[in-house]
């Protein structure tokens, strides 16, 4: 482990932007609007919402078929639950919750357990952060980008990367992650720390982590 | 998980410091580095101030992947606008 830490990346975060679902201008009319059939309004909430709704898709899937199939799958759900959204949360988080467990009910089918994340979705001895206390490891390389880091996470064991996303990007709280994940709120506790122990050697070796899928860096 | 109610933190050892680490974490407001408690071992343990500060850095900067940077291709909403033709809302 080396003494220097990753203190220079060179996208500082806006602490303004971790402010989960500020209102939206326009949305309130356009759900009321939609709840009554307006197709309009309906086209508006997608617009509003599908660069959310789709990247969170992709960063819990890491493949851009399976996550438009998902941002499909999570606007028609929406269309048919619309009339149940009462307002007693933020309609983005109402929806960014309908689509976690949209995604997470994907998984499942697909064979992928999410009951127990320690057993099942444990990553391999090769994936799994490496206990290092008492060894002086190299120093850090460099600065660290959005890009990099979005890379990095992308690189994750698939039981890390959702707990990582969900808590530390997505806001969710580990009481939350253990109820949509079906385990324990430590295993969620654990499974963040790993994936964040995990996250700190790939940064540490930015140039061997492989490219995103889609056109991600392109546009960053 | 660990039970941190009779831990002595100036002696403990790196291992424990490791193992506490998840619930520490999850404490609080997450910031292990600016609680009083661990000041003199972390003084201590540079080896273990850096992978805090790391750790830190890390959650900090995830909250900048909040913000989306993908669209969907077009044929998305194609496909949500032919199947809505058919769809009955609830």
């Amino acid at each position: 482990m080396g003494q220097q830490g990753l203190l220079t990346m060179q996208t500082k975060p806006n602490p303004g932007l971790f402010k989960r679902n500020p209102p939206i201008a326009g949305e309130a009319e356009a759900i009321e609007r939609a709840k009554n059939g307006d197709a309009d309004a309906f086209s508006k909430l997608y617009s509003l919402h599908k660069r959310r709704v789709y990247t969170l898709c992709l960063r819990m899937l890491g493949n851009v078929s399976e996550a438009e199939d998902m941002t499909q799958e999570a606007f028609l759900h929406l269309f048919r639950k619309l009339g149940s959204f009462r307002g007693e949360s933020a309609f983005s988080t109402w929806l960014h919750r309908l689509t976690v467990n949209l995604v997470l009910m994907h998984l499942r089918k697909k064979g992928l357990q999410l009951v127990s994340l320690e057993e099942t979705i444990n990553p391999s001895e090769d994936d799994a952060p490496k206990r290092d206390f008492g060894s002086r490891d190299p120093q850090l390389a460099g600065s660290v980008d959005r890009v990099t880091l979005e890379r990095a996470v992308a690189s994750l064991p698939p039981g890390y990367r959702m707990v990582f996303v969900l808590h530390d990007v997505e806001g969710f709280e580990h009481n939350e992650i253990a109820t949509m994940l079906e385990c324990s709120t430590g295993n969620s506790k654990s499974q963040l720390h790993k994936a964040r122990l995990k996250l700190r050697e790939l940064l540490r070796q930015p140039d061997q982590l492989p490219p995103l899928e889609g056109n991600k860096e392109v546009k960053q | 998980m660990s039970d941190l109610t009779n831990v002595n933190f100036d002696t403990m050892t790196t291992a424990q410091f490791e193992d506490y680490l998840p619930d520490l974490f999850a404490s609080g407001d997450g910031k292990v580095s600016n609680d009083p408690r661990f000041a003199k071992f972390l003084a201590a343990n540079p080896d273990c101030a850096a992978l805090v500060s790391d750790l830190e850095t890390i959650a900090e900067h995830a909250k900048s992947l909040f913000e989306p940077t993908e669209d969907p291709s077009d044929a998305v909403w194609s496909n949500i606008a032919s199947k809505l033709k058919d769809e009955p809302q609830e």
